[in-house]
């Protein structure tokens, strides 16, 4: 009954614009990469000056340990409020709605508040560490070289565990119950469930996530973009942010184009990884 | 099902852990929001005291008048909701016409065509910020609303395609057959059988695209550099200046720009969930 071209008739209006919208400019990218900003060809030259610029480096290894740590933590926090959010008690559902704000507040938001909640001064935190005598005097949070980074991953982490703890309680709760008793006629303790029931089967919803994690963590710069816009000295420039001050503030857009080339290879990758897993997971739970 | 013969222990965490737990987890995702609006009715002495001030001896709403009456929030507010409808108007048309024809057609080259639109979720803003710049500039469009409009049309268009043929799947096909063999036309169809049955896909979908619109902050950094289209993250930026930010008012901002969308998505939070991570994991 359904007549092959029907099909196409339907998805096209969205791929125009994503075509339109997405496979142009990525098109449009590499032209710039090889150009000068007269559009004539230069070859590899942006790529050489680009990767040449001493900010190069330091932000390629900042975007690694802004993409570890963020995971890190989001997947081993998300993974342990799962757990908790899957038990029955009273309350679970006001905790559960109060665990997604974090991840409903606007990211410029987030970036605020916990810029004044770091303020060196009038900062809560600096006080809530200071009176009971945690530490001695306020630390400069958001100004010293050697706390902003992991200030930075901590506020990244507060946003988004809640989108792991989501995804991981969606596959908690589609655990089928036989699997529990099969376990409790065993004997296994709780701990033992969580280890041996619990965490394989939601293993492919992690690596999901994970990939997701990744992909947002290259692509959503507003937390260290609205707080540091990279600095201070370069300390939480990461590629995405390089590649934004390159264009935007430079004015350099064939060297961000370059940048971006080299940026989208990796991305892509991580993307195909993404697609790949998903596919055969969903292949699997068939 | 848990009436089985055996009687099994129930297992599960340890009263004292789950209560802890909880206690902690709601501290920890609520306390700035609260420390949020509690700075945002303080007063300029208040708000800069050590040790701080829990609670306000003289709440005063003073900073939201300041935003309110004497500052471009209200206009970057109104910026910000035709944006976000537009947007999501646009993308939610798009969406269900791609979903239906995804979820309902065979046709060559579907898988690639699919993995094309997820691609497009999943591009790295910093990779396409700068080309799209150049598109918009090239067609007229940067600081205007169709720019916005149709940059957050593509940022929420994939997405929301996958979360929409998810939906449409899980409908009887066989409710479809009935009705073209009665004459019913394909759009009838689509419009008088599988859209109402898809409400609660609509709305998840509706959400999520609103959501993220209202909620962007670099896309509009470059391509709203005018305050006659400037959105609301972009005035929060403006308040807070390296060297003077009245933190207060930017507070208050805050809570303006997140009461409405915490608002929406928290009452509209189990359809919400339900769509995002069948949208995500299963596609």
């Amino acid at each position: 009954m359904h007549r092959k071209s029907t099909g196409y008739l339907f998805v096209l209006p969205a791929l125009l614009v994503l075509g339109l919208l997405i496979a142009y400019p990525i098109a449009y990218t590499g032209l710039l990469s090889v150009t000068d900003n007269q559009g004539n060809y230069v070859g590899l030259d942006n790529f050489r000056t680009i990767l040449a610029a001493r900010a190069t480096p330091t932000a390629f290894v900042n975007t690694l340990w802004w993409v570890a740590g963020s995971i890190f933590f989001q997947v081993i926090l998300g993974v342990l409020t799962a757990i908790l959010l899957n038990q029955n008690f009273r309350g679970r559902a006001i905790v559960r709605s109060v665990t997604l704000i974090p991840w409903v507040v606007p990211g410029i938001v987030a970036a605020t508040t916990w810029a004044w909640m770091l303020h060196t001064e009038f900062g809560i935190i600096n006080y809530m560490l200071t009176a009971p005598g945690i530490i001695d005097e306020p630390v400069g949070w958001l100004t010293n070289g050697s706390t902003v980074m992991p200030v930075m991953i901590a506020i990244n982490v507060w946003k988004m565990f809640p989108f792991v703890a989501i995804m991981v309680l969606a596959g908690l709760q589609s655990i089928p119950n036989d699997l529990y008793e099969a376990a409790r006629i065993d004997g296994a303790s709780f701990w033992e469930e969580v280890w041996y029931v619990m965490l394989p089967q939601v293993r492919p919803v992690i690596i999901a996530v994970t990939l997701l994690l990744v992909i947002w963590a290259l692509n959503h710069i507003t937390i260290i973009y609205a707080i540091t816009r990279g600095g201070p000295a370069n300390r939480t420039l990461i590629t995405p942010i390089q590649i934004f001050r390159t264009a935007f503030e430079s004015v350099q857009f064939n060297q961000a184009a370059a940048l971006s080339v080299m940026f989208f290879a990796v991305a892509i990758t991580v993307v195909f990884i993404y697609i790949r897993t998903t596919a055969a997971n969903a292949g699997a739970s068939k | 099902m848990s009436d089985t013969a055996l009687k099994l222990k129930r297992t599960g965490l340890p009263v004292p852990l789950i209560i802890i737990g909880s206690v902690v987890l709601v501290a920890v995702c609520l306390f700035p929001f609260w420390w949020m609006g509690l700075s945002s009715i303080k007063t300029l002495r208040e708000l800069y005291t050590i040790p701080p001030i829990w609670w306000p001896s003289m709440p005063t709403l003073d900073n939201y008048y300041t935003v309110l009456f004497e500052s471009n929030i209200p206009r970057y507010f109104l910026n910000s909701v035709v944006i976000s409808l537009g947007s999501t108007f646009l993308a939610m048309v798009l969406a269900i016409f791609a979903s239906y024809g995804f979820a309902r057609f065979d046709f060559k080259g579907k898988p690639l065509l699919q993995s094309f639109v997820l691609v497009g979720q999943l591009l790295p803003t910093a990779a396409i910020i700068v080309p799209l710049f150049v598109t918009l500039r090239v067609l007229g469009l940067v600081n205007t609303y169709w720019g916005l409009i149709l940059v957050y049309m593509i940022i929420t268009l994939p997405l929301s395609v996958w979360m929409l043929t998810s939906y449409f799947r899980a409908i009887p096909v066989e409710l479809e057959e009935a009705a073209i063999i009665d004459g019913a036309s394909r759009m009838g169809v689509l419009f008088r059988i599988t859209l109402p049955l898809s409400i609660p896909g609509l709305i998840s979908v509706l959400v999520y695209a609103f959501v993220t619109t209202w909620n962007e902050f670099i896309f509009a950094l470059v391509f709203a550099t005018d305050s006659s289209v400037k959105t609301l993250p972009i005035g929060l930026a403006e308040f807070s200046t390296e060297f003077n930010t009245d933190w207060g008012a930017v507070m208050a901002a805050s809570m303006v720009m997140t009461l409405p969308i915490a608002i929406l998505f928290l009452s509209m939070q189990r359809l919400f969930v339900g769509g995002m991570t069948a949208g995500a994991t299963k596609g």
